[in-house]
């Protein structure tokens, strides 16, 4: 088993400069550190509409309200970056934001993983090959190459992303892996509630046995830490 | 009764979303699980809800009719319920 750069397609350069804009990683930085209910203001303002900070506030009173932190409090100072934040994604336009958001769970799944591996040992867009196994066409977004406990993740904005083919990827990575007597974890981040992902799930039949699923009230585990409630 | 507005917005979600022919199985459960969850929370709060929480369902009710996007409403109807049992102080899951 080895790993391996992807090929830089035309459509893999273009991703890539989603992927190093500065606001990808300035967004993934406060989720790493945000509570679950930030995570879920995030993940509503880069879906919605509204361009108005003031109507997401009153949306989020828990965050924003009377009885949320004093305005000079950490943590609310990281909800209103993080609103800020994504209503700049947001505001890239239809197109653009869809991009941002997948490279966003990306760089926050990496971000989360260099809490608890060494982050040499972290990468991102990269092929596992196998011995007589042909290469899947798409690379792991985020991989963690350590002798004896690698790990491929792939990652999705949302429970529609989830589908028999990244399902198949995943396990097969797993399969090929113990074929040459070799582990990898395979792990599918969904920055969506496990609720919707298991709504998805429900009606494949691709194999998932051997994946874990991270979503977004667990994310903290990808660092090691157990997930918290969200309210 | 508060949470019911979310559901009957889930609802015109799902009237948005369903021209995605693939979907429409997944918009319809994501549409079932998630109204039987805002409605056992719903049964067990009975008590005058505070201006601010009703201000915010109100919000979200009127941010969930801004989506005409097919593709955007599925991302919603997942999202408005983690939204509203945020802004209820309850479990968002």
């Amino acid at each position: 088993m080895r790993f391996q750069d992807a090929a830089k397609d035309a459509r893999a350069m273009v991703y890539a400069g989603i992927q190093a804009d500065p606001l990808v990683a300035r967004v993934a930085g406060l989720l790493a550190d945000a509570n679950a209910a930030q995570r879920v203001l995030a993940r509503a303002v880069m879906n919605g509409e509204s361009s108005d900070p003031t109507a997401w506030r009153v949306m989020f009173p828990t965050l924003f309200g009377v009885g949320a932190p004093p305005i000079e409090h950490p943590d609310r100072v990281r909800s209103e970056a993080i609103l800020a934040a994504a209503l700049e994604v947001a505001g890239r336009g239809d197109q653009v934001r869809s991009q941002f958001r997948g490279a966003i769970v990306e760089a926050l799944t990496a971000h989360l993983l260099a809490r608890r591996v060494p982050p040499g040992s972290i990468h991102t867009e990269r092929r596992i090959l196998f011995d007589g196994v042909a290469a899947e066409i798409h690379p792991y977004d985020v991989t963690v190459e350590t002798n004896g406990a690698a790990e491929a993740y792939d990652c999705k904005w949302g429970a529609r992303g989830i589908s028999a083919d990244v399902l198949h990827q995943l396990d097969d990575a797993r399969q090929h892996a113990a074929d040459e007597g070799e582990r990898v974890l395979p792990v599918l981040v969904v920055f969506d509630a496990r609720r919707s992902c298991e709504v998805r799930l429900a009606r494949h039949t691709a194999p998932r046995a051997g994946t874990r699923l991270v979503s977004i009230e667990s994310l903290d585990r990808i660092a090691g830490r157990r997930a918290e409630a969200a309210s | 009764m508060l949470l019911e507005r979310i559901v009957s917005a889930l609802g015109d979600l799902v009237a948005a979303a369903e021209s995605v022919a693939d979907e429409w199985i997944y918009v319809h459960d994501l549409e079932t699980v998630w109204a039987a969850r805002l409605r056992a929370i719903g049964s067990e709060r009975t008590e005058h809800p505070p201006d601010e929480v009703a201000a915010a369902i109100d919000a979200l009710v009127q941010e969930a009719h801004r989506i005409t996007d097919p593709h955007r409403a599925i991302d919603w109807l997942s999202t408005l319920p983690q939204a509203t049992l945020v802004a209820i102080a309850e479990d968002a899951w």
